[in-house]
């Protein structure tokens, strides 16, 4: 087949190329990968990966390209205006089925037992690219260690290793701890450590990820499903608040995986080992799964759903009655999505009418829309970022890639100093920066606004990192002492440890608490006394604990990964969650209990509590989330928070 | 264990002579091999945090090259070159010879720590004196069994291998003697391009 160039277009900063005998105009720059791409046509690659730099050594992706005299590398080659590329010529072919037969030389065939069988590039091109046969006989390839632990996580498998290099530039390029070299050369080339050392990073889980065969496995993972069978739930991971998306892939009902789902203005597709191995806690079997009322110096029983509301609301009542409704405290958790804590607050303060409710133990001083100004993405535009203490990294580990990612591309420079710092040495430090990022967790955030305040001659924005994965929504949502929903002031109340000690003291009569709440078992011995100083303990949760263990009603909830919700991170990015497992009761979702719950004391104007119907609901009220849609950010300013 | 002082400071003169400190891993290793006999982690390790640069790199740098060693060596060390020219002129002979009178196998080390020797390289580049070896970083060419021989006792009598390296000290003539003897690279005329290690600015000869 002959094809014709493109005929040059207008000067856009785009180039018209052909490939395949049909056009597209991409930008200048544009590997003639990416190009083919856009339009649909598959070139298969090994070493080529969409986040590390092009280096060419495998060779698969090789292409013709007219007036070059040999072929090209579609990963390496920008396009050029006019250039003619075909990719599916016999040349070609010969040379993809070249390439194949070559890596298959030495491979030692595991697929029926290879973890990656099913979802690996090697078995994958072979099958669409290969020759089909061999002419290398079967029994005498060159052989390598197998099923060599290089951590608690990672096992390697010299053997299928095809020496794409991915996993040396992973280590090179996104976090720069050059942990995982190639030794050795030739056909003796393996992928190992120094001295056989164990890997000692905080994002080893992405390696598996980023090889394109079954090197590199989790080991958490190893034989415990095929690809095939694995349901796919994309979500959020839980484990702190950055909001990385991820995959969570369950089989015969338990989640066996989570899986990087590729946000570039979030994860940009790394997770955390935190958060990659958390998933087995959310198959545990230990669950709280029939609705229970536990009157005090009475008989406990097994009840239906709906009669748990009704006593929950007879109980709420009665201590209303007696004593008033500031003798209610209620408390949500950072681990509810956006739908519950949005419906938690208007029963808190508009049905039961208390003004104490909390998600955190610790005082929130009111929001400064300043704090979040600054996202994730933006962080590589920044010339400089100040990072206050340990604590932003060690709870969102994720940032420590992005920081290494505006260093390394931009040349920013990373300032990581005590929480203390003096803000006017800071101020020095980052003297010449056009833009300056200021990093800081919770407890440093009247800090974080003092060395932005002192840094003059650039632009600041600063970040706070939050709590657990949905302590910004928490906060949005007004699960805030003396702020509702939207951050419109309301009137005062008892923050998280104040409400546990004004309920040992007797001071409050009843609790509401929509759990899982970790945060509130950290508050120990007060968290006991209150439990059993209250005259009611309501509690929706998911997980049998203290909490649950005192609970005169109790409610079962469901778990992360058992509902539909949203979201915020600690950029306010609004994120769906969904279901990877079946719920482990058949009580209605919180949102609907909370919905009967508030029927059941009084409330006309509420529906009936679906979770879309209560999001949209809320995005009607609060117009940040309206406008961040799904996946967008919701952003507040300075007026609305007054 | 730790570096000489004098190891220590030629690995940091390597490091002021490139623009990025990782092109100094070379001559950083040779002088641990120098030094040490072979590349021990411990050395590597030193190496890396006199470069910045990470364990991990340096000895993915050193197994690349045949010619720094990952293990203790033999005082000498021999190379037998079986490449074509080589082949052609007789080299199974000469590695069968030598399998014989040091006792063991290519790749290993004599039981007397004297020799380390190997088979597996590839063409030395002496292809005119072939069949070939190299003996410490000297060729030895148009090899018999006997002259095999004579430069092996000739060792055994001479300086320990570390005065030898790739570019080595000028004026030490090789004790070894043997008829075809000529360093490494240079021409089969016998004119010698000797370079300094530790003094990059005296030119060459
Ligand atoms: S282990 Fe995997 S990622 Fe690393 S070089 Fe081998 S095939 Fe590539
Ligand atoms: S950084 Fe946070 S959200 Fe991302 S993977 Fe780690 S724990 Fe999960
Ligand atoms: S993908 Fe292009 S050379 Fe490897
Ligand atoms: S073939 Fe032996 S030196 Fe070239």
């Amino acid at each position: 087949m002959t094809q014709t160039p493109a005929a040059p277009g207008p000067d856009d900063g785009r180039v018209g190329v052909t490939i395949d005998g049909r056009e597209v105009r991409v930008p200048k720059g544009t590997l003639v990968l990416d190009a083919a791409t856009e339009l649909g046509i598959h070139i298969p690659i090994y070493c080529a990966h969409a986040k590390l730099d092009p280096v060419a050594v495998c060779r698969m992706c090789l292409v013709h390209i007219e007036k070059f005299p040999k072929p090209q590398p579609a990963c390496a080659t920008t396009v050029a205006e006019g250039m003619v590329v075909t990719t599916n010529n016999a040349e070609v072919t010969k040379l993809r089925e070249g390439v194949l037969e070559f890596l298959l030389v030495n491979h030692p065939l595991d697929c029926p037992v290879c973890d990656r069988g099913g979802e690996c590039d090697l078995q994958d091109f072979t099958f669409r690219y290969g020759p089909g046969t061999s002419r290398f006989p079967i029994t005498e390839k060159v052989h390598f260690a197998k099923a060599l632990p290089l951590s608690q996580h990672i096992e390697l498998d010299q053997e299928r290793c095809i020496l794409c290099w991915r996993c040396v530039r992973y280590y090179d390029e996104i976090t720069g701890e050059k942990e995982i070299v190639l030794q050795q050369r030739g056909v003796q080339t393996l992928v190992t450590t120094f001295n056989g050392e164990q890997l000692k990073s905080n994002f080893q889980g992405n390696l598996p990820e980023v090889c394109p065969v079954g090197a590199l496995t989790h080991r958490e993972y190893r034989f415990r499903a095929r690809p095939w069978e694995l349901q796919r739930a994309p979500s959020v991971c839980p484990e702190c608040s950055y909001g990385c998306n991820i995959n969570a892939d369950s089989r015969d009902f338990e989640i066996k995986r989570f899986a990087s789902r590729d946000n570039p203005l979030v994860d940009d597709m790394w997770l955390c080992d935190r958060g990659r191995y958390s998933f087995p806690q959310w198959n545990t079997s230990e669950r709280v799964r029939r609705p229970q009322l536990r009157p005090r110096g009475g008989e406990q029983r097994d009840v239906t759903a709906v009669e748990a509301i009704s006593a929950a609301a007879r109980e709420l009542r009665a201590v209303v009655d007696q004593h008033g409704s500031g003798a209610v405290g209620v408390l949500g958790s950072a681990l509810n999505t956006n739908e519950e804590l949005w419906l938690l607050g208007r029963l808190a303060r508009d049905v039961i009418g208390t003004p104490h409710i909390d998600h955190q133990l610790e005082p929130f001083e009111k929001l400064d829309p300043a704090e979040h100004a600054l996202g994730i993405a933006d962080i590589e535009e920044c010339d400089a970022l100040v990072v206050l203490g340990a604590e932003p990294e060690a709870e969102a580990p994720v940032l420590t890639l992005r920081l290494f990612k505006a260093e390394r591309k931009r040349g920013a420079r990373v300032h990581r100093l005590d929480h203390g710092a003096d803000p006017s040495r800071i101020a020095s430090a980052v003297r010449g920066a056009k833009t300056i990022g200021v990093i800081a967790d919770e407890t440093n955030r009247a800090h974080a606004a003092r060395v932005a305040a002192a840094i003059t001659g650039g632009a600041v924005r600063r970040l706070t990192v939050t709590r657990g994965v949905n302590g910004r929504g928490a906060k949005d949502m007004g699960v805030l002492p003396g702020l509702a929903a939207g951050y419109r002031s309301a009137p005062s109340g008892k923050h998280g440890r104040e409400i546990l000690e004004a309920a040992a003291s007797g001071a409050l009569r009843a609790l509401l608490i929509l759990g899982p709440n970790p945060a509130l078992e950290t508050a120990g011995d007060v968290l006991q006394r209150a439990l059993a100083r209250a005259d009611s303990v309501v509690v929706i949760d998911s997980r049998p604990g203290v909490c649950a263990g005192a609970a005169t009603v109790l409610i079962p909830g469901h778990a992360f990964f058992e509902k539909h919700g949203t979201v915020t991170n600690l950029e306010g990015r609004v994120q769906r969650i969904r279901p990877a497992l079946p719920p482990a009761t058949p009580t209605p979702t919180e949102t609907r209990v909370l919905s009967s719950l508030a029927a059941e004391l009084g409330a006309r104007d509420w529906d009936r509590g679906e979770p879309s119907a209560v999001n949209r609901a809320l995005r009607a009220a609060l117009a940040p989330y309206a406008a961040a849609g799904n996946g967008g950010r919701a952003t507040w300013v300075a007026e609305a928070v007054a | 264990m730790s570096l000489s002082a004098a190891t220590r400071a030629e690995i940091e003169t390597a490091r002021e002579r490139y623009p990025q400190a990782r092109s100094a891993i070379l001559p950083a290793l040779w002088a641990v091999q120098h030094e040490v006999g072979h590349l021990s982690p411990d050395g590597m390790e030193e190496v890396a945090r006199i470069l910045h640069v990470t364990a991990s790199e340096v000895e993915a740098v050193s197994t690349f090259y045949s010619m720094y060693f990952q293990k203790p060596h033999g005082r000498h060390e021999v190379i037998v070159c079986i490449n074509v020219s080589c082949a052609l002129r007789g080299a199974d002979d000469i590695v069968a010879h030598l399998e014989r009178s040091l006792g063991c196998e290519s790749g290993s080390t004599t039981a007397d720590g004297e020799f380390t020797w190997s088979s597996t390289v590839e063409c030395l580049g002496a292809c005119g004196g072939a069949p070939a070896m190299q003996l410490d970083h000297r060729f030895v060419e148009n090899l018999t069994p006997e002259s095999v021989d004579a430069t092996l006792a000739a060792a055994r009598a001479s300086s320990p291998h570390a005065t030898t390296g790739p570019g080595d000290a000028v004026g030490a003539e090789p004790a070894a003697a043997s008829s075809g003897e000529r360093r490494r690279g240079a021409p089969a005329g016998g004119r010698t391009r000797p370079r300094r290690r530790t003094k990059p600015e005296a030119s060459d000869g």
